[in-house]
């Protein structure tokens, strides 16, 4: 048995004074109030009668007093803390470590709301049970650890610093925890090993190392727990349910680019059975629903197709309980919620830059400037003597466009970017194949995305020639005189060759058509597959995924000054963009959907998933690996067994009998 | 004691008219001092018969029976009961313990006795309701429903607060009244010197002794509670005491006890003992109650 006092000496003293109180009260009682009766000569028999057992009758007077006394005797005892230590802690120093993972937020914790309500309150239990000499420090961890109060003997502030601590959405890494209470009980020494001049820095300090956690992270092989004694609290039950979606992307299908597909994955990491609905909702309107039942550790891929989704769009995948109408819409109720659902995003088509360098070319300049193509397009007209400007120079070297159009000229070195020659060949690496003369076109690959959609068979070619490219080059287009379509790569970056020419320039400097293409409906959507697919304005349309707490990366147009970033429909957040562009974004701890706009433009899409198996996987586990040692869990540590709340009761239960007693005197 | 109470008559009409059909049961015959509706020891001039003697000289002839004369030749006197009046006291306890209860015991017990009385003014008996001490030495003797006005004159002009103790008024009662009848004794008995030697004299003097005995619901149930310096109110005799429900037991097993004691040692002497709580009305108890302890009839 051993005691906690829970006052101050003046506060003692203060106390002190109650007993006395009470007795001074009844040396001053109230004085009797007189009253008349016809005749004193009954009561004073009765009175004589009491006076024969005068002695009881004096307990009784004082009984009121005794028990009154007894009340105060008892309530310092209360204050006092009386109880016996469960487990006594040979090492006198304590580091909580606190999982703040998101698998803590898992509901199977009994009475508490969730794990890591369960495990604070153990925590709770345990600083109450601190004795006056022991400190103790407390560190939380995730994917990062934070310790939330160094050692101290202040129970007052472990408290409020677990108060404070605050269960996350991150994934777990338990190293920088270990790391951080090893740096006290296993301090490093001032130099290598071994040399005569080492000195140890500091006393090395033992604690017990408190693990709360359900075990939800990688055994940690490169550790030495040292001085430490590691004690792991495993916390949750071993009954759990929880379905989780464990991948979720959506991207366009690169043939069409308007159709977009979003795959998932889903996991039963729970003990049964479980049947469910999956739903889809596109920027928040439900699109589709599947039903699935999956057996314990099952695992399922699913595939949803979006038909005519040219536009961004913010993909949201739920899990939700089967049924039907009003029920339909409930949530699936597992007991980790934040796997239940999934987000992804895709990009709108990219708007590319264009550069054209022509003496003037009618039929391109109205082809680039359809409305589709204005969509996703823009571009800078020049003649061939902007070739020689430093201007052009800089601006092939940066790689700034994402495609330059020679039409009839080249220039001196390839740009770092796409181009596409139109009756000019790009380097000395191609040739041409043939004479000029009447081109008639034979053959086109249809399998290609630039070449899907063309109907190029009543072309009227008036003059051209078949190119020839170096190894790797594609055929798209094949006339009678060889290909007059090609593809060639280089060096990352993409040529396209056409082997004649739209306009020619007549000798009286004039210009005139060489065919008949730009009348043809062809024509335009050529243009359009050309900026998809070569200037990329097709690439790249999934947007990435982060995991909560992950610092976003995102590189946008660098003429853009500043960037809102928004989770659904919430507050945006202002972000200034870095150079080049480059946009940093930290405020990433809830899952959902990230728009990323300057002013009412889009710019980009991210999403933000929990998509870790371990943090889903919420079965506690019994055990794990710490350095050399397999860590089991304790259970529950036997904590010190208080009295005082007895104690208290009977203090009330003396009272009530107090109040009972007086009661049946006055009463 | 309050005004409202006090101001309650002793009588009502309807009391008056129920009280002239009732009669005093004398349980003893005495001799009268008039000629009055009760049989009487002495033989006398009536119309119920009693015995037959022989004639002596000096008889009165009338009395002879003639007819038994004419058959056995023989001269006998016819006898017939006598008929005398009855004296009835109605005796008042005015000492200041009959001053509590609502209504009070003092105006309760004045009821009572003018009730009693009246009923023995109809009856033709020799009435004397008086209070004892010294108020009791101007109480008029009354005969006759004539008397009921001045029986009720001296009534309403009695006051409280003569604290004599009980032995002390029967005796000076008893000095002044020579003769025996019926004494109704109303009282509270709450005499700290002891009511048994006032009743044994009343016994003694072969008085048919009936003891009214009026208590109050305050004095069968208390109603007063906690830490109390209880007074006296004939003596201002001082009691500290805490009240709780215990001690309140213990005050009605007392009180159970002395009035057990009353009955006994009242049985013991065949005095009747009549307990009249202040709360029964005097209707009630003059018609019902009385009567069924054959007090009247």
């Amino acid at each position: 048995m051993n005691w906690i006092s829970t006052l101050l000496p003046w506060q003692w003293a203060l106390f002190a004074a109650v007993p006395i109180g009470i007795i001074l009260l009844y040396f001053l009682k109230l004085r009797r109030e007189p009253v008349e009766i016809p005749s004193t000569y009954l009561w004073s028999r009765t009175v004589e009668d009491l006076h024969v057992n005068s002695l009881f009758q004096r307990i009784r007077q004082n009984l009121l007093l005794f028990l009154q006394l007894l009340a105060v005797v008892l309530a310092a005892f209360a204050l006092l803390r009386p109880g016996v230590q469960g487990e006594a802690t040979s090492q006198g120093r304590k580091v909580f470590l606190l999982d703040a993972s998101a698998s803590m937020m898992a509901t199977d914790a009994g009475e508490e709301r969730n794990r890591f309500e369960l495990a604070r309150k153990m925590i709770r239990e345990q600083i109450d049970a601190m004795q006056e000499r022991e400190t103790a420090m407390l560190v939380t961890f995730s994917d990062r650890a934070e310790v939330l109060q160094s050692f101290t003997s202040d129970r007052g502030r472990l408290r409020s610093a677990l108060e404070r601590a605050q269960v996350t959405n991150r994934p777990t890494d338990i190293i920088g925890a270990l790391e951080a209470a090893d740096g006290l009980a296993n301090p490093r020494r001032s130099s290598t090993t071994g040399d005569e001049n080492d000195v140890q820095v500091a006393d090395p300090m033992p604690a017990d190392l408190l693990i709360y956690s359900d075990g939800g992270f990688r055994d940690v092989s490169d550790f030495n727990v040292g001085n430490l004694v590691p004690t792991y609290l495993k916390v949750g039950s071993g009954q759990s349910r929880n379905v989780a979606i464990t991948a979720f992307s959506a991207d366009r299908n690169v043939e069409k680019p308007g159709d977009a597909q979003a795959f998932a994955t889903i996991v039963n990491f729970g003990t049964g059975a479980e049947t469910f609905n999956i739903s889809l909702y596109v920027d928040g309107a439900w699109r589709e629903s599947e039903s699935l039942t999956l057996a314990p550790g099952e695992e399922s891929g699913l595939t949803f197709s979006l038909a005519g989704q040219e536009d961004a769009a913010s993909l949201e995948m739920r899990l939700e309980s089967p049924g039907s109408g009003a029920s339909r819409d409930q949530l699936f109720d597992d007991d980790l919620t934040i796997d239940n659902f999934a987000y992804a995003g895709l990009r709108p088509l990219r708007t590319v830059s264009v550069l054209v360098v022509t003496d003037g070319n009618k039929p391109l300049e109205i082809g680039l400037t359809t409305e589709s193509a204005a969509k996703i397009c823009i571009a800078d007209f020049q003649s061939p003597s902007y070739l020689e400007t430093p201007e052009y120079q800089a601006r092939a070297e940066a790689g700034l466009d994402d495609l330059i159009l020679y039409d009839r000229c080249r220039p001196k070195n390839l740009p770092s970017t796409n181009t596409f020659f139109v009756g000019a060949l790009p380097s000395d690496e191609w040739s041409w194949a043939s004479e000029p003369g009447q081109t008639i076109l034979v053959d086109v690959d249809r399998t290609h995305p630039m070449m899907q959609y063309l109907e190029l068979f009543s072309l009227l070619i008036f003059e051209g020639r078949s190119v020839k490219g170096p190894t790797g080059t594609r055929e798209l287009v094949g006339a009678d005189n060889g290909t007059v379509l090609a593809l060639a790569p280089r060096d990352g970056y993409q040529d396209l060759v056409l082997g004649f020419e739209i306009v020619t320039t007549g000798e009286d400097g004039t210009p005139q058509t060489n065919t008949n293409w730009y009348a043809e409906r062809s024509w335009p959507v050529f243009l359009l597959n050309v900026l998809r697919h070569l200037a990329g304005a097709a690439d790249a349309t999934a947007a990435p995924s982060f995991l909560p707490g992950d610092t976003v990366r995102l590189r946008v147009e660098s003429q853009i000054e500043a960037v809102d970033i928004s989770r659904g429909s919430g507050t945006p957040e202002s972000i200034r963009t870095g150079n080049s562009g480059s946009v940093e974004f930290v405020d990433s701890e809830m899952p959902g959907s990230y728009r990323v706009t300057a002013g009412e433009k889009l710019v980009d899409l991210f999403s933000i998933n929990l998509f870790s198996r371990l943090e889903s996987q919420i079965q506690p586990r019994e055990t794990f690996e710490l350095g050399y040692e397999t860590i089991e869990t304790a259970g529950m540590i036997e904590t010190r067994k208080e009295y005082w709340r007895w104690l208290l009761g009977a203090v009330l239960l003396i009272l009530a009998v107090e109040w009972w007693l007086y009661n049946r005197r006055i009463a | 004691m309050s005004a409202t109470t006090e101001s309650i008559p002793l009588l009502s009409p309807d009391l008056l008219a129920k009280l002239e059909r009732l009669e005093l049961v004398s349980r003893k015959v005495f001799r009268g001092r008039m000629k009055g509706e009760r049989r009487s020891k002495r033989k006398g001039q009536s119309v119920e018969f009693a015995d037959f003697r022989n004639y002596v000289a000096g008889d009165d002839l009338r009395l002879i029976d003639w007819n038994l004369y004419a058959r056995l030749d023989q001269l006998f006197l016819k006898l017939f009961q006598e008929e005398e009046d009855l004296h009835v006291y109605a005796l008042i306890d005015c000492s200041e313990s009959m001053n509590f209860g609502t209504p009070t015991k003092y105006h309760v017990a004045k009821q009572m006795a003018a009730a009693l009385g009246y009923i023995g003014l109809c009856r033709a008996d020799r009435v004397s309701v008086q209070a004892l001490g010294d108020q009791g030495r101007r109480a008029p003797v009354l005969r006759g429903r004539s008397g009921l006005w001045k029986m009720l004159q001296y009534l309403e002009s009695l006051e409280s607060g003569d604290n004599v103790s009980l032995h002390d008024a029967v005796k000076d009662f008893s000095l002044r009244n020579s003769g025996t009848g019926v004494v109704v004794l109303i009282t509270d008995l709450m005499d700290k010197s002891g009511y048994e030697a006032a009743l044994r004299m009343l016994v003694g003097r072969r008085m048919d002794v009936y003891v009214m005995h009026i208590l109050s619901p305050e004095e069968i149930d208390p109603p007063i509670r906690g830490d109390r310096r209880l007074i006296d109110s004939e003596d201002g005799d001082e009691t500290e005491i805490t009240i709780n429900n215990y001690v309140l037991e213990r005050y009605k097993l007392t009180l159970q006890s002395f009035l057990g004691s009353v009955k006994h040692f009242c049985s013991r002497r065949s005095i009747a003992y009549l307990p009249v709580r202040t709360d029964q009305p005097v209707d009630d108890v003059m018609t019902r109650y009385l009567r069924k302890r054959g007090v009247v009839r």
